[in-house]
C-alpha cells in the first residue's frame, strides 16, 4: 500500500501541474512529494516490507532508499528558490519539477526492484528522464553533453542487457530473473555464461555509474546540467547503477568466482583514480572538476568491494558520505554560479568576500570530500587502506595514495584560490536567499555526526548489507 | 524447416556485409527494414514454441516497429536536414567489407563451436547475433555521420534481439517490454536529436561536436 504512494502521487502530481502550470504550485507540490517521500522511507527504514513480487525494501537497498530519500529531500529544498531569480518560462519550470520528481520516481524503481529485467528498464528510464532535465539549458553545449549522455549511455544499457540475456542462457534450468531465485539455484548457474554476463553488466552499468574507461559522458553531462540536478546525477543516479551491479556481484561470490569480479572491480577502480588524477590537476571548469572527483569517488567504491573484508564496510560507509558531500558541492557550486555567473576557476576569486556564507559552505564541503576528520570519507579511505596493508596489497596501497594526493593537490588548488584572495571588481556584493544555503549545512551536520559517532542504527544498516552481499 | 530457418539468419546475416560497402544512406535505411521483415518470417516461423501474449507483441514490435515505423522516420530525418546521401566513412570501403567478412566468419565458428558445448541455445541464431552486434559496433565507430550512429544503434538493436532470440527458453515478457523501450529511445530520442542538432550545429558530423573537452 504504502509503495503505491511512491509511485502514484508523482504521476498524479505531474498531470495536475501540467493541468495548472503555475509556479508557487510546482515548488509546492514537489516539496510536499519529497516530504512524503522522506517519511515513508524513514517508516520503512524501522519496519522493511515486502509490497509486490517485484519491489521489495531488504537489507542491502535500504541504504540506497535512505540515501536518496534525504538528497531529494534536500535538493527539493534547494529547488524552492533555485528557479525563481532566472528568467524561466512557466511551460520550463512546469516541465523541471515533473521531470525532477519522476527522476526521483525512477531512481526508487531501480533500488526497489527484485527483477534483473525490471532493474533494467528503470534504469533505462532514468536515462530517458534525465535527458530533459540535462539539457534544461538549452544551450549548444548543453545539447552536445545530452547527445553524448543519451549515446552512450543507451549503448552502455544496451551491454548491459546483453549480459542480462547472456545470464538467462546461463541459469537455464531456474528459467527465472529473479534475485531471490537465482541466489537459490545458484548451484545450477553454468559458471562460463555467468563469468560473460558479469563482464557485460559490468561494463553496462559501469557506463552509467561513470567507472573509468567507460565514463566519457559524465564531466560533460554533470557540468552542462542545472546544479541541483547534478547533485541528484552524482549522488543518487550513480549510486542506482552500482546496487545493479552488487546484485550480479553477489551471484559470482555464491558461485566462487569472486575472484574474477574482484579483479575486474580493482582494474576499473584504479582506472578511474588514474583518469580522475590525470584531468583535475589541469581542469579550468569547477563544474567539472567536481565530475572528475565523483568518477574518483566511484572507483574508490568500486577498489573498496574488489579489496573485500572490511573494505565491503569502508565501500558502503563511502557510498553513503559520498553522496551527501558531493550532493553539498554541487548545490554550493549552483551559489556560486549564480553569484559570478561563470564556470571559469580562473575567473573567480574572493568567494569569501562576495558571499561569506558560500564560502564556508565550499571550503567546508572541499574538506568533506579530501577526507579530512572529522567527516566519514576519512574513516572510509582509512579503512580501505588498512585492508590494503592487511592483505598486503602495498603495491596498491602506494599507488592509491599517490593517486589520491594528486587529486587532492588539484582540488585544494581550484578550491582555495577561489575561496581566498580580493574580490572581483565588477561583482557585487550577494546574498543568496536562505533557502540555497539550508540543504547544504544540513547534509555537512549530518556528515559530521556520522563522522564522529556513527549511529547504532546505520552501523547495523551497513553491517547487514554487508552481511547481505 | 530447419533449413527455412537457416537461410533467414543467413539472410540477416549477410544483410550487414551489404551496408558495409554501399555509399548511401537510404540503403542503410532500406536494409534496417528488410531485417526487420525476416525477423517478422522468423517469429512467424516460431509460432509453436511462444506463447499466444508475447507472440502478439513480437509481431508488433517486428512488423509494426522494425519494418514501418523506424525506416520512414529515419528517411523523414533524412530529407528534413537536407542530409548529404553519402556515408562519409573514416576507413575505404574496401577494408570495411574485409573486416566485415571476417567478423561474419567469426560468428559462423561460434556457432559452430557452440553447437557442441551447449545445449540451451540455438547455435545460428547466437554466431549471427554475435556478428551483427559486432558489425554494427565497426559501423558506429568507422562512420562520421551522427545519423549513421543512430543506424548503427539500430542495427545494434537488431543483433540483441536476434540474440534474444538465440535463448531456447522463452523471454519473460517484462524483457520484451525492455526491448521496446530501447527501439523508443533509439528512434524518437535520437531522431529529434538529430534534428535539434541539425539546427545548432552547421554540420552533422561528431567532427563538430567537440565544445565540451579537457
Amino acid at each position: 500500500m504504502i509503495i503505491a504512494i511512491l509511485f502514484i502521487f508523482p504521476i498524479l502530481s505531474s498531470a495536475f501541474l501540467f493541468f495548472f502550470k503555475n509556479k508557487q504550485l510546482n515548488v509546492v507540490l514537489t516539496a510536499i512529494y519529497s516530504l512524503i517521500y522522506l517519511s515513508i522511507v524513514m517508516f520503512l527504514v524501522f519496519k522493511p516490507q515486502q509490497f509486490t513480487e517485484f519491489l521489495k525494501v531488504d537489507s542491502l537497498n535500504v541504504i540506497f532508499l535512505l540515501i536518496l530519500a534525504i538528497l531529494q529531500f534536500g535538493i527539493s529544498i534547494y529547488n524552492i528558490d533555485f528557479l525563481t531569480h532566472s528568467q524561466v518560462s512557466i511551460r520550463d519550470h512546469t516541465l523541471y519539477s515533473i521531470f525532477y520528481q519522476f527522476f526521483v520516481m525512477a531512481m526508487t524503481g531501480i533500488i526497489l526492484s527484485t527483477h534483473f529485467g525490471l532493474l533494467w528498464v528503470f534504469i533505462e528510464a532514468t536515462t530517458l528522464i534525465t535527458l530533459y532535465l540535462i539539457n534544461f539549458n538549452k544551450t549548444k553545449e548543453s545539447l552536445e553533453a545530452s547527445w553524448k549522455y543519451i549515446f552512450i549511455c543507451s549503448i552502455g544499457i544496451s551491454l548491459a542487457f546483453v549480459g542480462i540475456i547472456f545470464l538467462s542462457i546461463g541459469n537455464f534450468n531456474i528459467n527465472s530473473l529473479f534475485f531471490e531465485d537465482i541466489y537459490k539455484n545458484y548451484k545450477n548457474i553454468n559458471p562460463f555464461w555467468l563469468k560473460l554476463s558479469f563482464l557485460f553488466i559490468l561494463i553496462g552499468f559501469g557506463t552509467k555509474m561513470g567507472l573509468a574507461p567507460v565514463h566519457s559522458w559524465l564531466p560533460d553531462a554533470h557540468s552542462e546540467a542545472p546544479s541541483p540536478i547534478s547533485a541528484m546525477l552524482s549522488g543518487a543516479l550513480l549510486n542506482g547503477s552500482f546496487l545493479g551491479i552488487l546484485r550480479i556481484f553477489k551471484v559470482m561470490r555464491l558461485c566462487n568466482l569472486d575472484v574474477f569480479a574482484k579483479i575486474l572491480l580493482l582494474i576499473m577502480g584504479f582506472l578511474s583514480l588514474l583518469v580522475a588524477a590525470s584531468f583535475i590537476v589541469k581542469i579550468t571548469n569547477y563544474k567539472r572538476m567536481l565530475a572528475y572527483s565523483s568518477i574518483e569517488n566511484m572507483g574508490i567504491i568500486a577498489i573498496g568491494i574488489g579489496l573485500g573484508g572490511v573494505g565491503l564496510y569502508a565501500s558502503f560507509l563511502h557510498l553513503i558520505s559520498h553522496s551527501l558531500t558531493k550532493a553539498s558541492f554541487f548545490l554550493t557550486a549552483g551559489n556560486v554560479l549564480h553569484t559570478f555567473h561563470t564556470k571559469e576557476t580562473n575567473k573567480i576569486t574572493g568567494i569569501l568576500k562576495t558571499d561569506r556564507y558560500t564560502g564556508f559552505l565550499w571550503i567546508f564541503s572541499f574538506f568533506a570530500i579530501i577526507g579530512l576528520p572529522p567527516f566519514p570519507i576519512f574513516i572510509s579511505e582509512f579503512l580501505i587502506l588498512k585492508e590494503m596493508i592487511f592483505t598486503k596489497n602495498i603495491i596498491l596501497f602506494i599507488i592509491f595514495v599517490i593517486l589520491l594526493t594528486i587529486i587532492i593537490f588539484g582540488l585544494g588548488k581550484s578550491v582555495l584560490k577561489m575561496v581566498f584572495g580580493e574580490k572581483n571588481e565588477h561583482i557585487e556584493k550577494y546574498k543568496n536567499s536562505f533557502w540555497v544555503y539550508l540543504p547544504q549545512t544540513l547534509f555537512l551536520i549530518i556528515l559530521v555526526i556520522i563522522g564522529l559517532y556513527i549511529p547504532n542504527f546505520l552501523h547495523k544498516m551497513i553491517e547487514n548489507a554487508v552481511n547481505s552481499l | 524447416m530447419i533449413d527455412l530457418f537457416n537461410l533467414l539468419i543467413i539472410l540477416i546475416g549477410s544483410s550487414m556485409l551489404y551496408v558495409s560497402f554501399t555509399y548511401r544512406l537510404e540503403e542503410y535505411i532500406k536494409t534496417l527494414s528488410i531485417q526487420g521483415f525476416l525477423f517478422f518470417l522468423i517469429i512467424l516461423l516460431d509460432f509453436d514454441k511462444i506463447e499466444i501474449l508475447n507472440f502478439i507483441f513480437l509481431i508488433i514490435e517486428t512488423l509494426i516497429f522494425k519494418t514501418i515505423i523506424i525506416p520512414v522516420f529515419l528517411s523523414k530525418i533524412l530529407r528534413k536536414n537536407h542530409i548529404n546521401r553519402e556515408i562519409e566513412p573514416y576507413i575505404p570501403n574496401y577494408y570495411s567489407v574485409i573486416i566485415a567478412t571476417l567478423v561474419l566468419a567469426f560468428g559462423f565458428f561460434i556457432s559452430y563451436w557452440s553447437n557442441d558445448e551447449f545445449q540451451n541455445i540455438r547455435p545460428l541464431f547466437f554466431g549471427i547475433s554475435i556478428s551483427i552486434i559486432i558489425n554494427s559496433f565497426i559501423i558506429i565507430i568507422t562512420r562520421k555521420k551522427i545519423i549513421t550512429h543512430v543506424i548503427g544503434y539500430m542495427f545494434l538493436e537488431n543483433g540483441i534481439f536476434l540474440l534474444s532470440l538465440s535463448i531456447a527458453a522463452e523471454m519473460p515478457i517484462i524483457v520484451n517490454l525492455g526491448m521496446l523501450l530501447d527501439i523508443f529511445v533509439g528512434i524518437f530520442l535520437l531522431g529529434i536529436f538529430v534534428n535539434k542538432i541539425s539546427s545548432t550545429f552547421e554540420e552533422l558530423n561528431i567532427d563538430k561536436l567537440t565544445t565540451l573537452k579537457d
